[in-house]
C-alpha cells in the first residue's frame, strides 16, 4: 500500500503537476447501534480507497479514488479536470519532507475485536442500574490505516484504531443523561461508566421545572464545555477566518476568553483525536491556540500561513485547515469547588444545535439537553427544562472563573466533532433564554 | 453498470446463510464541487464513488454491511459479517418488516440540460459570474463564500422479495455565506438553494437575482435597520421561516425512528408520542405536508431506499397530527403502512427515516391582504440563527431579513427579531396562509454516522397572530 500512495504521486508528476499528495487507506470499522435497552442494527464498514490532491499550474483539483486497479485512468482524469479548472492566486504549496514520526502505537487487542455487544449491554446494565429506564447509544470499533506520499518527499504511515461507546439514559420522557466512554488501549475501555454517568444524570434530572431566563453563573459539564472548545477550535481555522465564518479575525495578541483558559490543538495527545501526521504529512505537533486567555495563533496549512505570514502548525485538511485534538488545558479546582463557588447558577451536562446570528461577533445560541440542574449556594435544588443558552462565543470564555483538575476525553456526534480532553468549568453571567407559550 | 449483478449475487448468498430477509444496494456517484472563496477558486473537489451496501434480517436481529471493493469475495465477506451480528444481536423482541409490494422498475430525473454535456471550466465560470455581479455591487464586503456542487447518482436495489429498482438522479446545489460590513457593524447571511434536474439550475433557480437580492438587503438592514419591537404582536414570516419551521417542528417530531427512541442518542426524540395521532397542535388553516414526488426539488425520489413508491404525506392536517414518516421497520413496530421515507446518503450507510421536502401547503392569501390586517407588526422575510430542541418543542428564529408593519405597510428594516416559541405556540398562531409557495435547500443531519441528507424546505407566507417577539 505504500507502494501504491508513491505510484500514485509518481504518476501524478509524470503528467505536469506540480504538487501532488496521495493518501490511500483502508478501513475495517463496525459499530452498534441501540436504543430501548437493546441492539437494534450492527454497521460494519470495509473500504480500500484513496484521497489525492494535485496542483497543476495553481489549479487545486482533489479527488477519492475508489478503484485502486485503475490508478492511471484516476490520475489522468483528474489532471485533465485540473486544466479545465482556475488558479488558486492564494495557493502557497505543501510541506517539504521527508519528515521523523512518533512511534506507531496500536492496540492489537481493538484491532482484533469482532463484536462489540458485551459492551453494550455493558453500557446499559450500568445505566439501568442506575434507574434508568430506557437507553440508547452507539459503540464503535475503529480501524484506519493511512499511507501517505507527496512529491515534496513526505512517506508515512499511521495506524489509527480506538474505542467509543455514547449511551444515553432516560429516567422519564424528560428526564435524562448522557455519558461517554473513548480508549486507544482496550484495557481502559469501561464502558460501564458512561452508562453510570448517563445514568445518574438522567437519576438527578426527575421532574423538570420549566427553566427561567436571565443571567446566570453555569457550571458546565465537560461534555457541554466540548461543544464550545470545540467552536474556538473550528473558528480558528486560517479557512473559517478568511470565509468571514470567525469571531478571530484580527485577532491574534488579543484578549479572546479569560485568563483561566489555555486551549491547545494536540494530536500528539493519546485520544482518538492522535494522528502521527495532517493531511500535507507535516508531523503532529502541540499548538497553543490561546494562552491565558490570548489568542496566540490561528490553525494553518502552508498555504494558509505564506497568506498570513507564519509557519504551518500541522493542521492541514483536505480544503483548509482543520483542528485534530482539542485540548482544555486544565485548572487546579475541584469539582466540588466548582460547586462551593456557584451561589446562583445552573449545571449544564450537554448541549447541541449551536448556531450563529452572526460568525465575525459570535453571536449564538445552543440548547441544552439531558440534565440541567438549578444550583443555589452550591446545592443542586431543582431540575430545569425547556431553556436555551443565548450568548457570544467570546463572551462566554471571557466569563470563565474556574476549571477543575479533573478532565474527561469527548467527543459526540456532530456537536463535539473534534475529539477533545476537556475539565468542567465555572462561568458567570452566561445567558439563558426560554421559549413563549 | 459495474456491481449490479453483485446486488443479486449479494441477497441471494444471505438468503442461502440464513437471512430471513435481505436487500442489496449498488450506489455510483460521480459529480464536482466548487469552492469560491473571496473570488478565488480555493479548490474543485472531484469525486467518482461506488460500492456495495448490503442489509439483512437474521435470527430476529439487523444488520448492515458495506464494501467498495466489487467483487464477490468481498460481498460475500460483507454478507458473512452482516448475518454474523444480526444473530448475535440476541434481542428480546425479534425486528420485523411490513410487508409491501414487489416492485421491478427503472425510474430517473430529466435534464433539460445535461450536466455532463457542460464543461467543467463553463461551470466554474457560470459561479464566478455570480460572484462579479456581486464585487459589481461595491459593497463592503470582506467575505464571501461560495460552493457549488453537483452529483448524479445510479442506484440499483435489490431485494429477497423480487424487488429489483434501477434509478439515475441528478441534483446541483450552491449554498453560500456572505459578511457585509459599515461602521464597525456587520450583516451576515447563509443561504441554499438546490434542484433536482440538469444545469438548467441556476437559471431555473434565479441564482444571480437572489444573490444580488440578498446582498443589497444585508447593506439595507446594516445601514437603515433599527431595533426590533419587542412584545406581543403579529407576525408576517416569509417562506424560507415557513419552510423551516415545517422542517423542524413537524416534520423532524412526525419521523417515526424519533417517536420510537431509535434516534434517542443522537437526533432525539419527539414530544409527539404514537397516542398523540389526530391530537391538535396547529390552528385549522396548517397543512404541512412531506412530498419526495415533487419535480425538481432537491430530494425528488420515485421510490425509496427500501423500494417502497413515494408519495405525499400529510403531517399535519387542518392543524392536526396527521400523519408519521415511516420506513418499513417503523411501519411493522406501530402496525401500519411504509410511506416511503426511506434513505441513506450512498451506499456505505443504512437507510432511515427522513424527510424529503417538507412545507406548508399554500392557501388562498395575497401578501397585501395579510399586511392589511396588521395593525403593528414585524415582517420576517428571512432567518439567521435558529435552532430547536432534540424533542422538537422549543425552536428559536432569529430574522436575518425583516420589517416593522405599521398599520398594514411594511416601513423599515429591524435587526434580529427574536421568535423563540413552542411548537404549538407557532403553528396555533397562523391565521392566514398564502398562495405563493418557495424553497431552499438544506442538510438534513441525523442517523450515526450522520447522514447528512439533501432536504428541501419550503412554504407560502403566513401570518401568526399575537406573538411574543424580543
Amino acid at each position: 500500500m505504500e507502494d501504491l500512495a508513491n505510484k500514485i504521486v509518481k504518476k501524478a508528476v509524470d503528467l505536469g503537476c506540480e504538487d501532488a499528495v496521495a493518501d490511500v487507506y483502508e478501513t475495517d470499522s463496525f459499530q452498534i447501534r441501540f436504543s430501548q435497552n437493546q441492539i437494534d442494527i450492527t454497521n460494519s464498514w470495509r473500504e480500500r480507497a484513496a484521497s489525492l490532491f494535485i496542483v497543476r499550474l495553481k489549479r487545486v483539483v482533489m479527488t477519492d479514488i475508489r478503484d485502486l486497479s485503475k490508478i492511471g485512468d484516476a490520475v489522468g482524469k483528474v489532471v485533465k479536470i485540473a486544466k479545465a479548472s482556475q488558479e488558486n492566486t492564494e495557493y502557497g504549496g505543501i510541506a517539504k519532507g521527508p519528515f521523523r514520526y512518533s512511534p506507531l502505537r496500536v492496540d492489537k487487542r481493538i484491532i482484533s475485536l469482532r463484536d462489540g455487544s458485551d459492551f453494550v449491554y455493558s453500557a446499559v446494565n450500568a445505566a439501568l442500574a442506575e434507574g434508568a429506564k430506557e437507553t440508547a447509544g452507539s459503540f464503535f470499533r475503529n480501524d484506519q490505516t493511512h499511507y501517505l506520499a507527496t512529491s515534496n518527499g513526505v512517506e508515512a504511515k499511521d495506524r489509527r484504531a480506538n474505542l467509543y461507546l455514547s449511551i444515553r439514559a432516560l429516567t422519564g420522557p424528560e428526564s435524562s443523561g448522557h455519558g461517554i466512554e473513548c480508549a486507544t488501549h482496550f484495557s481502559r475501555f469501561k464502558p460501564e461508566k458512561a452508562g453510570e454517568k448517563a445514568g445518574q444524570i438522567a437519576a438527578m434530572a426527575k421532574d423538570p421545572k420549566r427553566g427561567e431566563a436571565g443571567k446566570f453563573d453555569v457550571i458546565f459539564e465537560p461534555l457541554f464545555l466540548g461543544s464550545m472548545a470545540d467552536q474556538m477550535a473550528i473558528r480558528d481555522s486560517a479557512f473559517a477566518v478568511m470565509a468571514g465564518l470567525s469571531p478571530f479575525g484580527k485577532k491574534i495578541g488579543k484578549r479572546v476568553a479569560s485568563n483561566a483558559v489555555t486551549i491547545y490543538d494536540d494530536a500528539t495527545a493519546d485520544g482518538r483525536g492522535r494522528k502521527r501526521f495532517d493531511a500535507e504529512g507535516v508531523p503532529s505537533r502541540k499548538t497553543t491556540i490561546i494562552h491565558n486567555g490570548i489568542l496566540k495563533t490561528h490553525l494553518h496549512n502552508t498555504s494558509t500561513a505564506k497568506i498570513f505570514k507564519t509557519k504551518t502548525t500541522a493542521n492541514a485538511g483536505l480544503v483548509g485547515p482543520d483542528p485534530l485534538q482539542v485540548v482544555v488545558k486544565p485548572g487546579d479546582w475541584k469539582k466540588d469547588e466548582l460547586f462551593e463557588e456557584c451561589r446562583d447558577g445552573v449545571y449544564v451536562t450537554n448541549t447541541w444545535y449551536t448556531r450563529y446570528q452572526n460568525f465575525t461577533t459570535g453571536d449564538f445560541s445552543t440548547i441544552p439537553r439531558d440534565g440541567i440542574f438549578r444550583v443555589k449556594k452550591g446545592e443542586i435544588v431543582g431540575t430545569w427544562k425547556d431553556v436555551r443558552l443565548t450568548d457570544n462565543l467570546l463572551h462566554l470564555w471571557h466569563n470563565v472563573k474556574a476549571l477543575s483538575k479533573e478532565t474527561h476525553e469527548v467527543e459526540w456526534w456532530g456537536e463535539v466533532a473534534v475529539p477533545s480532553f476537556v475539565p468542567y468549568a465555572l462561568a458567570t453571567k452566561i445567558g439563558f433564554t426560554r421559549s413563549a407559550e | 453498470m459495474p456491481g449490479e449483478e453483485l446486488t443479486h449475487f449479494a441477497v441471494d448468498y444471505a438468503r442461502s446463510k440464513g437471512a430471513s430477509y435481505a436487500e442489496a444496494r449498488h450506489e455510483y456517484q460521480i459529480g464536482e464541487q466548487m469552492i469560491l472563496k473571496n473570488g478565488v477558486l480555493d479548490a474543485l473537489n472531484f469525486w467518482e464513488d461506488s460500492g456495495i451496501g448490503v442489509r439483512i434480517l437474521a435470527g430476529g436481529g439487523l444488520a448492515f454491511s458495506s464494501t467498495n471493493r466489487l467483487n464477490k469475495s468481498d460481498v460475500r465477506g460483507a454478507v458473512d459479517s452482516a448475518i454474523r451480528k444480526a444473530k448475535g444481536a440476541a434481542r428480546r423482541d425479534p425486528i420485523s418488516f411490513v410487508k409491501e409490494e414487489t416492485v421491478v422498475t427503472n425510474w430517473s430525473v430529466p435534464e433539460k440540460v445535461k450536466i455532463i454535456d457542460v464543461p467543467t471550466d463553463q461551470k466554474i465560470g457560470d459561479l464566478v459570474e455570480v460572484d462579479k455581479a456581486l464585487v459589481d455591487l461595491k459593497l463592503k464586503m470582506p467575505a464571501r463564500m461560495f460552493v457549488m456542487a453537483h452529483n448524479r447518482i445510479r442506484k440499483v436495489f435489490v431485494n429477497s422479495e423480487g424487488s429489483e429498482i434501477k434509478s439515475y438522479s441528478p441534483r446541483i446545489r450552491l449554498y453560500y455565506y456572505l459578511t457585509v460590513t459599515g461602521e464597525g457593524d456587520a450583516e451576515q447571511t447563509y443561504r441554499n438553494l438546490g434542484w433536482s434536474g440538469g444545469w438548467e439550475a441556476l437559471d431555473e433557480l434565479k441564482v444571480m437575482d437572489k444573490v444580488i437580492e440578498e446582498a443589497k438587503s444585508l447593506q439595507a438592514t446594516l445601514e437603515k435597520g433599527k431595533k426590533s419591537p419587542e412584545g406581543k404582536m403579529d407576525l408576517v414570516v416569509g417562506s424560507q421561516v415557513s419552510g423551516i419551521a415545517s422542517h423542524e417542528s413537524c416534520g423532524h417530531p412526525t419521523e417515526a425512528d424519533r417517536i420510537l427512541g431509535r434516534e434517542s442518542s443522537q437526533a432525539g426524540k419527539s414530544f409527539i408520542t404514537p397516542e398523540m395521532m389526530g391530537k391538535r397542535v396547529g390552528s385549522e388553516v396548517v397543512n404541512v405536508v412531506d412530498d419526495p414526488t415533487l419535480a425538481n426539488a432537491i430530494a425528488y425520489y420515485a421510490y425509496d431506499d427500501e423500494g417502497v413508491k413515494a408519495r405525499r404525506r400529510y403531517l399535519y392536517k387542518d392543524g392536526l397530527i396527521n400523519e408519521f414518516l415511516h420506513n418499513r421497520e417503523t411501519a411493522a413496530k406501530l402496525g401500519t403502512r411504509s410511506n416511503g421515507a426511506a434513505r441513506a446518503t450512498n451506499y456505505d450507510r443504512e437507510a432511515i427515516v427522513r424527510m424529503a421536502n417538507t412545507f406548508v401547503e399554500p392557501k388562498d392569501w395575497e401578501f397585501e391582504e395579510m399586511l392589511e390586517g396588521v395593525k403593528s407588526g414585524v415582517y420576517m422575510k428571512s432567518f439567521m440563527e435558529w435552532n430547536i430542541d432534540d424533542k422538537r418543542w422549543n425552536g428559536k428564529y432569529v430574522g436575518r431579513e425583516a420589517y416593522l408593519i405599521e398599520n398594514g405597510e411594511v416601513k423599515y428594516p429591524v435587526r434580529k427579531t427574536v421568535l423563540e416559541v413552542t411548537t404549538p405556540a407557532f403553528w396555533s398562531a397562523v391565521d392566514a396562509v398564502g398562495k405563493d409557495l418557495e424553497f431552499e435547500a438544506g442538510f438534513c443531519g441525523k442517523s450515526d454516522p450522520t447522514q447528512a441528507l439533501d432536504a428541501a424546505f419550503g412554504g407560502p407566507t403566513m401570518r401568526l397572530r399575537n406573538i411574543a417577539l424580543r
